[in-house]
């Protein structure tokens, strides 16, 4: 991890503001940096505040973030992987990580129930809400590849709903609001805070540039609500 | 026109597109290449190929995309940057840090299949990179201890999974269109081409496979200029 993702992760950490609050919070990120915010973001949660997580693998494989997590030196045990796609992909790269799959991208709906089901399930050892104190999704647009919208909104609110239920689980939602501007309104209906770091993403300088630096991420928060 | 159709499909997930870097190509194409993808650039000697690629780096840097540039040619990277510096979008300032140079030559020459894919991944994985080139990957095919074409199918299926479009160039023969070895493995073919018409050599670039894509179909002429690299002329005119 370098410099710049350093400083963004200072950056977004300090946008989450007090992690222990829980509830969801979106962040506006460009499609193509959804990797790196969500590594950025495992670090500062789990790594520098040592929070156990559930990292919802949708876009790719959970094994190629097991890796990309070893070569930044964040140790994944602290994390369950929820692996929505493998066993769709059939992709054969190897990964050693406590890990719950699920059939296939497809009915996205049903996978918060499947989460209480698994956290209901005494001793179940796989995923249980009740012991994580985050859970990340890396590609909530994906899941309209595989599922018509209402069923991704359905999902969203659903999800949401659940971590209410689990009242100190933070949930980042990383969407582009440029790409999917009704995805992303429906959750700022559902989310806390709003974390906006596009273009401020963009123009982060690096420390051999000797460029000034420019801020890295603006957020806007009500109590209760987004505004503006 | 079905009106429910249209507003559900309006409420899909369209494909992310990136600019290619070339003026034109991304009229073509929809506006860009899918990210993520792995896209195959071939064409014979002289066609432009680590222009194009050098291009489509800078604009990923442009854009604040992270670049990772991978040659198989154990060529210096000073070598490299003098002829790409006299190109005006070349910025030197890029190398080494929104494009970082790997030279996987000498690897190629000592690895397995594997190794090289794990070699190839943790500097992917070291790098974050959203746009990648390997440059040129036939290299690969006389060089690496092993069988070629499982190599060729797993690391494009391993590159589609790191999030990044990935452009590796293929040089061929004159006659030859693209190396066959991997052209079923990649998500997009575009073909650069040198044709003898009244007695001088004139460049063009075809898409012939873009997936996801309603691309346009047939040659279009291009130029190589001092300022923007490859140019579609379609498009100017």
């Amino acid at each position: 991890m370098n410099e710049k993702d350093v400083r963004l992760m200072n950056s977004i950490m300090s946008g989450l503001g007090d992690t222990t609050q829980g509830g969801a919070v979106l962040l506006d990120v460009k499609s193509t940096q959804f990797v790196r915010v969500s590594l950025v973001l495992l670090r500062g949660l789990s790594e520098e505040l040592q929070m156990p997580g559930i990292f919802i693998s949708v876009d790719r494989p959970y094994q190629y973030m097991v890796h990309l997590l070893r070569m930044h030196q964040i140790n994944p045990a602290k994390l369950t992987f929820i692996d929505v796609i493998s066993r769709f992909s059939g992709d054969r790269k190897e990964g050693n990580a406590n890990v719950g799959f699920v059939d296939g991208p497809f009915h996205v709906n049903s996978l918060p129930e499947a989460l209480r089901q698994w956290s209901a399930t005494i001793d179940n050892g796989v995923v249980n809400l009740k012991n994580c104190r985050f859970v990340l999704i890396d590609n909530l647009t994906s899941l309209l590849t595989y599922n018509n919208y209402s069923h991704v909104e359905l999902f969203l609110r659903d999800f949401v709903e659940m971590l209410k239920s689990n009242a100190n689980v933070l949930a980042p939602l990383m969407i582009d609001q440029e790409r999917s501007p009704l995805l992303y309104e429906t959750a700022k209906s559902l989310c806390t805070k709003e974390i906006v770091m596009k273009e401020e993403m963009r123009q982060v300088p690096t420390a051999a540039s000797g460029k000034p630096y420019l801020k890295v991420a603006d957020f806007r928060y009500v109590q209760g609500g987004i505004q503006g | 026109m079905s009106g429910p159709v249209n507003q559900e499909k309006s409420r899909q997930a369209g494909l992310v597109r990136i600019p290619s870097g070339i003026p034109g190509l991304d009229e073509m194409v929809e506006g860009g290449f899918p990210f993520p993808s792995v896209i195959l650039l071939s064409g014979t000697a002289g066609t432009g190929k680590t222009t194009f690629a050098l291009k489509f780096l800078c604009r990923g840097a442009e854009n604040g995309e992270q670049g990772l540039y991978i040659t198989t040619l154990s060529e210096p990277t000073q070598w490299m940057l003098r002829f790409a510096s006299q190109f005006d979008f070349m910025k030197q300032d890029y190398f080494g840090d929104e494009i970082v140079y790997m030279d996987l030559g000498a690897q190629l020459r000592e690895m397995d299949p594997p190794k090289l894919l794990e070699v190839i991944e943790e500097k992917i994985a070291e790098v974050l990179p959203q746009r990648i080139v390997i440059d040129p990957v036939t290299v690969i095919g006389s060089m690496l201890k092993g069988d070629y074409r499982t190599f060729l199918f797993d690391m494009a299926n391993r590159l589609k999974n790191w999030n990044a479009t990935t452009l590796v160039t293929g040089e061929v023969n004159p006659g030859e269109l693209y190396p066959p070895e991997i052209s079923y493995a990649v998500d997009g073919i575009v073909l650069l081409m040198l044709s003898e018409e009244g007695g001088s050599r004139r460049k063009y670039l075809e898409v012939l496979k873009m997936r996801g894509t309603n691309h346009l179909t047939g040659k279009q002429s291009i130029d190589i200029t001092r300022s923007e690299g490859i140019v579609v002329l379609k498009a100017r005119f």
